[in-house]
Parts: C-alpha cells; sequence; structure tokens
C-alpha cells in the first residue's frame, strides 16, 4: 500500500472518483456496444448481402450503405462530437454527461463495426452458401445459419477490435465533457498537472482493455474449428 | 433406366457480361437425362460444365432456353416454390463446401432444421451418416476428416432431403485415385438401391467409364458428342473425345512409347503396325488364331487392353502384323468381316488416331 501511495500520491486519495470514472466508462462502453453493436451487424450483413454477387444483390441499397458508411468513417471523431451536439440534444436532452456521450459514440463506431463484419462475413466461403441454396435455403436461412455461424469467430474478433477503439473513443468523449476515465486523466491528471492520476487512468483502460481481448480470444478460440 | 425424362435442358444458352467483355459460357445447348441415369458431362476446364449444370437447380439463370425437372418449368418458379424444388436436386462439389463451424452430423443435418423434428431429424442424419459410411465421425468437424471423408459427408448432406437427382461438380476431382474410385461407387450403389439419377460432370474419362451409362462431351461452351457409354467408347466421332478416351484407356502413353520405339521395330514392307478395336463377346486370342491358321500371318501384341463398360467388353489390341501383302489384306478384310474396327498405325504420324 505504501507503494502505491509513493508512485502514485495523488491517485489513492482519489479512490471514488477512479471508481466513478470506471463505472462510466463502462457503462458508456456497454451502451454503446449495444446500440453500436446492433447497427453496425444489420449494415455489415446488409452490405454482405447486397453486394454485388450476394445473395439479395442490390446495388441501390449496397451503394447508399456503403456511403453512408464511409462518410461516417471519414469524420475525426473529435470533430464528430461537436458537429452532432445539436442532435444529442434532441435525443437525450443534453450535449454533457456519460449519456449524452453515447450518441456520438455509437455513430462513431457503429460505422467501424459494419465494416468490420462486412470483412469477417466476406470470409465465409462463397461455395458453402452456394451448397446451402442448393438444398433449399433461403436468404434469412443462409444469414443467420450460414454467415453468422460460419463467420462466428471472425466476427468475436473483430468485435474485440470495435470494442477496443470504442474504449478509445470513450477516453476521448470523456475528454471533454462526458466523463469516465479519459475525462479523469485530462481535466484532472493533466489540467493539475497530476501525472500518476494519468497514469493510473491508462493503466486501469489498458487492464480492461486486456480482459476484453482475453476473453475474446478465448471465446473465439472456443468457436473457431477451422484448424 | 426408363425413357421418363427426369432433366430437360433446351436450347440452353447462358451469357455472362463482364467489364465490356462477353463470354458465352454455354450456347445452345439442349440436354435430356433419363430417371435412374448417370449422366457423364465431360470437357476440359471452361467447357462450360458447371455453368450448364449450374442451370438444372437455377444456381445459375440461363439467358435463354428452357429448363424442365421433373416436369416443372424452373425458370417460371417463385423464390419460395424454387427452394422446395431445389430439394429434390442435391448437389456435390469439388472442394466439398462443408461448414466447418459445424459437426459432421450437423453438416449432414443442415437441409433438416425446420423440416422435420429433433428426433426425426437425429434419426435421420444417423441413417444418412450409416449410409456413406461414416457412423463414428458424428461428432467431428470437418477440418479433422480426409478429402474422401469429407466428399462422403457432402454427399449425405446432398441426400438428406430425399432428392431425386444427384449433382456432382467434379467430387472427386480433388480426391486420389482409390478415394475416387470409392466415391463413384457410392454413387453407383446410391443409383442402384435409390434409384437417384445421377449428373456427373468431370474432366476424366475414367469416372465416366466407371459408374456413367451415358455421356456428353462438351467444348467451348457446346455437346459436341453424346450418347450411350459403349457406343460412345466404341465409336467416338470427335477428335476430343477419342483423346478423352485414350487418355481413360490410358492407350495414348501406349501408343507413344510404341512410337517412340518404333523406329527399332524397323517393320519391313510384309509389317504393318495396327490397332484393333472391338466390342463385345469375341476375345483376343482366337483371332490371333484365326488370322495365323487362315492366312499365315503372325500378330505380335505390343500391348493389349480390354475395358468392361456397362458389361459389355471393349478390347483394344496394338499388333505388328507380318505375312505375305496380299495375305495381309485379306487378313485385313476378316477382321473387318468379323465387326473388328482395324486401323492403321503410322508411326511417323505422331497424331494419335
Ligand atoms: N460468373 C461468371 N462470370 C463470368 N464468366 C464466367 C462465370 N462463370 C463462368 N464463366 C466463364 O464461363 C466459361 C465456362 O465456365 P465453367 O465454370 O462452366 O467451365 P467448366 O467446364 O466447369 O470448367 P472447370 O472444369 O474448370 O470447372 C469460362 O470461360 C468461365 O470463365
Ligand atoms: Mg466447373
Amino acid at each position: 500500500m505504501s507503494l502505491l501511495a509513493k508512485y502514485f500520491p495523488n491517485a489513492v486519495t482519489m479512490k471514488g472518483d477512479f471508481l466513478q470514472a470506471t463505472g462510466e466508462t463502462l457503462y458508456m462502453t456497454a451502451i454503446t456496444a449495444i446500440v453500436a453493436g446492433i447497427i453496425g451487424m444489420a449494415i455489415g450483413i446488409g452490405l454482405i448481402v447486397t453486394q454485388p454477387g450476394g445473395i439479395l444483390e442490390n446495388r441501390v441499397i449496397y451503394n447508399i450503405l456503403d456511403k453512408i458508411v464511409n462518410l461516417c468513417r471519414s469524420i475525426p471523431f473529435v470533430i464528430l462530437l461537436a458537429v452532432i451536439a445539436p442532435l444529442t440534444r434532441i435525443i437525450v436532452g443534453t450535449a454533457i454527461g456519460t449519456t449524452a456521450a453515447i450518441v456520438p459514440l455509437v455513430i462513431g463506431s457503429a460505422p467501424f463495426y459494419a465494416r468490420q463484419i462486412q470483412n469477417a462475413l466476406a470470409e465465409v466461403d462463397r461455395g458453402v452458401i452456394e451448397a446451402a441454396e442448393s438444398v433449399g435455403s433461403g436468404p434469412i436461412a443462409i444469414i443467420f445459419r450460414v454467415y453468422l455461424k460460419e463467420g462466428l469467430a471472425d466476427i468475436i474478433r473483430s468485435s474485440v477490435l470495435t470494442l477496443i477503439s470504442l474504449i478509445d473513443l470513450t477516453a476521448m468523449a470523456g475528454a471533454i465533457g462526458g466523463g469516465g476515465l479519459g475525462n479523469l486523466a485530462i481535466n484532472v491528471g493533466y489540467s493539475r498537472f497530476e501525472t500518476d492520476v494519468t497514469v493510473m487512468a491508462m493503466l486501469i483502460i489498458l487492464v480492461i482493455v486486456f480482459a476484453i481481448q482475453l476473453i475474446g480470444d478465448l471465446l473465439a478460440r472456443h468457436v473457431d474449428h477451422t484448424a | 433406366m426408363t425413357n421418363e425424362a427426369i432433366i430437360q435442358l433446351k436450347d440452353i444458352d447462358v451469357t455472362f457480361h463482364n467489364k465490356g467483355q462477353t463470354v458465352e459460357a454455354v450456347k445452345k445447348v439442349s440436354l435430356t437425362v433419363n430417371r435412374g441415369d448417370i449422366y457423364g458431362v465431360v470437357g476440359y476446364s471452361g467447357a462450360g460444365k458447371s455453368t450448364l449444370v449450374r442451370v438444372i437447380n437455377r444456381l445459375q439463370r440461363p439467358t435463354a432456353g428452357s429448363v424442365e425437372v421433373n416436369g416443372q418449368n424452373i425458370l417460371n418458379l417463385s423464390s419460395r416454390e424454387l427452394r422446395t424444388a431445389r430439394t429434390k436436386i442435391g448437389m456435390i462439389f469439388q472442394h466439398f463446401n462443408l461448414m466447418a463451424s459445424r459437426t459432421i452430423a450437423d453438416n449432414v443435418g443442415y437441409p433438416l432444421k425446420g423440416r422435420l423434428s429433433h428426433e426425426d431429424r437425429k434419426k435421420k442424419v444417423a441413417h444418412l451418416l450409416d449410409l456413406v459410411g461414416l457412423s463414428e465421425k458424428a461428432t467431428d468437424y470437418p477440418a479433422q476428416l480426409s478429402g474422401g471423408q469429407k466428399q462422403r459427408v457432402a454427399i449425405a448432406r446432398a441426400l438428406a432431403n430425399d432428392p431425386e437427382i444427384l449433382i456432382s461438380d467434379e467430387a472427386t476431382s480433388a480426391l486420389d485415385p482409390k478415394t475416387t474410385s470409392s466415391i463413384l461407387a457410392l454413387l453407383k450403389r446410391l443409383n442402384k438401391e435409390l434409384g437417384l439419377t445421377v449428373v456427373l460432370i468431370t474432366h476424366e474419362m475414367e469416372a465416366v467409364k466407371e459408374i456413367c451409362n451415358k455421356v456428353a462431351v462438351m467444348e467451348d461452351g457446346e455437346i459436341i458428342e453424346r450418347g450411350d457409354l459403349v457406343s460412345i467408347f466404341s465409336r467416338p466421332q470427335k477428335p476430343l473425345t477419342q483423346d478423352f478416351i485414350n487418355t481413360a484407356t490410358q492407350i495414348n502413353q501406349a501408343l507413344e512409347k510404341i512410337f517412340r520405339q518404333a523406329a527399332s521395330l524397323n517393320l519391313s514392307e510384309s509389317q504393318q503396325l495396327v490397332q484393333l478395336q472391338y466390342v463385345g463377346a469375341s476375345t483376343d486370342a482366337p483371332l490371333i488364331t484365326e488370322l495365323y491358321k487362315r492366312y499365315n500371318v503372325v500378330s505380335n501384341i505390343l500391348y493389349g487392353n480390354v475395358e468392361i463398360l456397362q458389361d459389355t467388353p471393349l478390347g483394344n489390341l496394338i499388333v505388328v502384323m507380318s505375312g505375305d501383302p496380299d495375305k495381309l489384306v485379306a487378313a485385313w478384310q476378316y477382321c473387318q468381316d468379323a465387326g473388328i474396327q482395324i486401323t492403321h498405325l503410322n508411326p511417323n504420324d505422331s497424331e494419335v488416331a
């Protein structure tokens, strides 16, 4: 304990703040992951099935989805935060705070996840899809019983990647008023020159990231039967 | 092998447009397959075989033509009706196309989900695995199986819906000869026991030779020759067909060796290098004996081969005949009268007969 006090003189006095900030980060991450996960998954599947040669090939829908994803992904997150503040105010009633941060976080991460899903599902062998078609499977069956099942290991890996980048985004959102560990690191640690607070925030984020990575890898390996 | 048509393709055209390029993969092809047939479709890579058979279950929509399967016009079906129709047309592929994330039992049971109760599905899967001889692999994953075993799983999956037709698109092309034989034997057995109609696509005439009763040869999107197996093998009309047959009977290799040695054979005026081909029960020995007894013509056998196609023997002999020139002519005539095809081989002409 004394060691902790020696190297983290300010941080040890802020146990409550850290607990709250960690909770906020996890809250933002979890809610965003669920909402962006559903949206990103839907768009990713939409891209795969409507792409040229897909099971529900549709040039118009594919192009619209593709453009939306590209557009959202090319806006830097910091700018996105500012730009959509009015929209956020409409949806959650305020543009600051943890819940308000979820709106830009969703918009920032859903397109990224959609691309990840699209890439993961693109790995599913075209021949396997064809085999499913040849035994009489329709589009719904192929999506749920072939694409999502065959692509599961890759989907888990993509989800891990997205979650980690999402935590990165929560830190950024936090820094401009969203709360969480990012807020603590910047507005307390950095602004007051209490470097140990910044470092502690970083360490907690690293632990969260490693935990996600570890669980993700285990899960992916569990469902992967390709080798 | 009744004469009831189960698949009728009429004037099928399939044209692909790709970045300004037009590929006519299938041109004006008509094909009728009868119930109980094992119909072979042979051709080199790019001939249009896959494209043609994918038209049968509308995995490929033809640019023109009509497709009738089991009395149903496949091209007019709604997507729901098409799905039902597809359950009666099983398909197996060169690369097996199994789902890596599912166990063998789950792969085989995949087509049955929602069609049978859990219990019935389990029973059916067990029965299918037994049929292809893989009962003990039920809980394994495809990655743990050999190529031949994977193809057996694919066959079991293709049979899950009790199809009446099985389309095999190069299903043995990735397998070694022994495994190929066992898969072909399995198809033959299914044909006999279940009355399954098989369309077998391949680039190897050996496979056709083993199990098919009919064969069509494709080149550049067209069927250039077709007929029942024995007549195609005994009297091929097109050079390409001959080529496929020669490769299958390995007569090409024999001829190559013989021609290479032709110089050392030192054929004189009174000697002829000939190929004798016969269909049916006549055997080599009496013919050779007869030629000697009647005409004093000595036949030195350089190569001999008998194929049994559909229970009909098909013989091939390459011999050097020696005798008086006029006797040779008489011997030649005798062979022709006996219904034996006799061809003069010219060693200097590298083009194989
Ligand atoms: N989806 C497609 N788009 C464009 N061209 C195609 C397509 N499918 C096939 N082709 C072309 O059609 C021709 C016939 O192809 P197909 O696959 O039917 O040949 P194949 O006889 O099955 O050959 P292989 O023995 O190599 O499988 C080829 O020239 C091929 O490039
Ligand atoms: Mg092919």
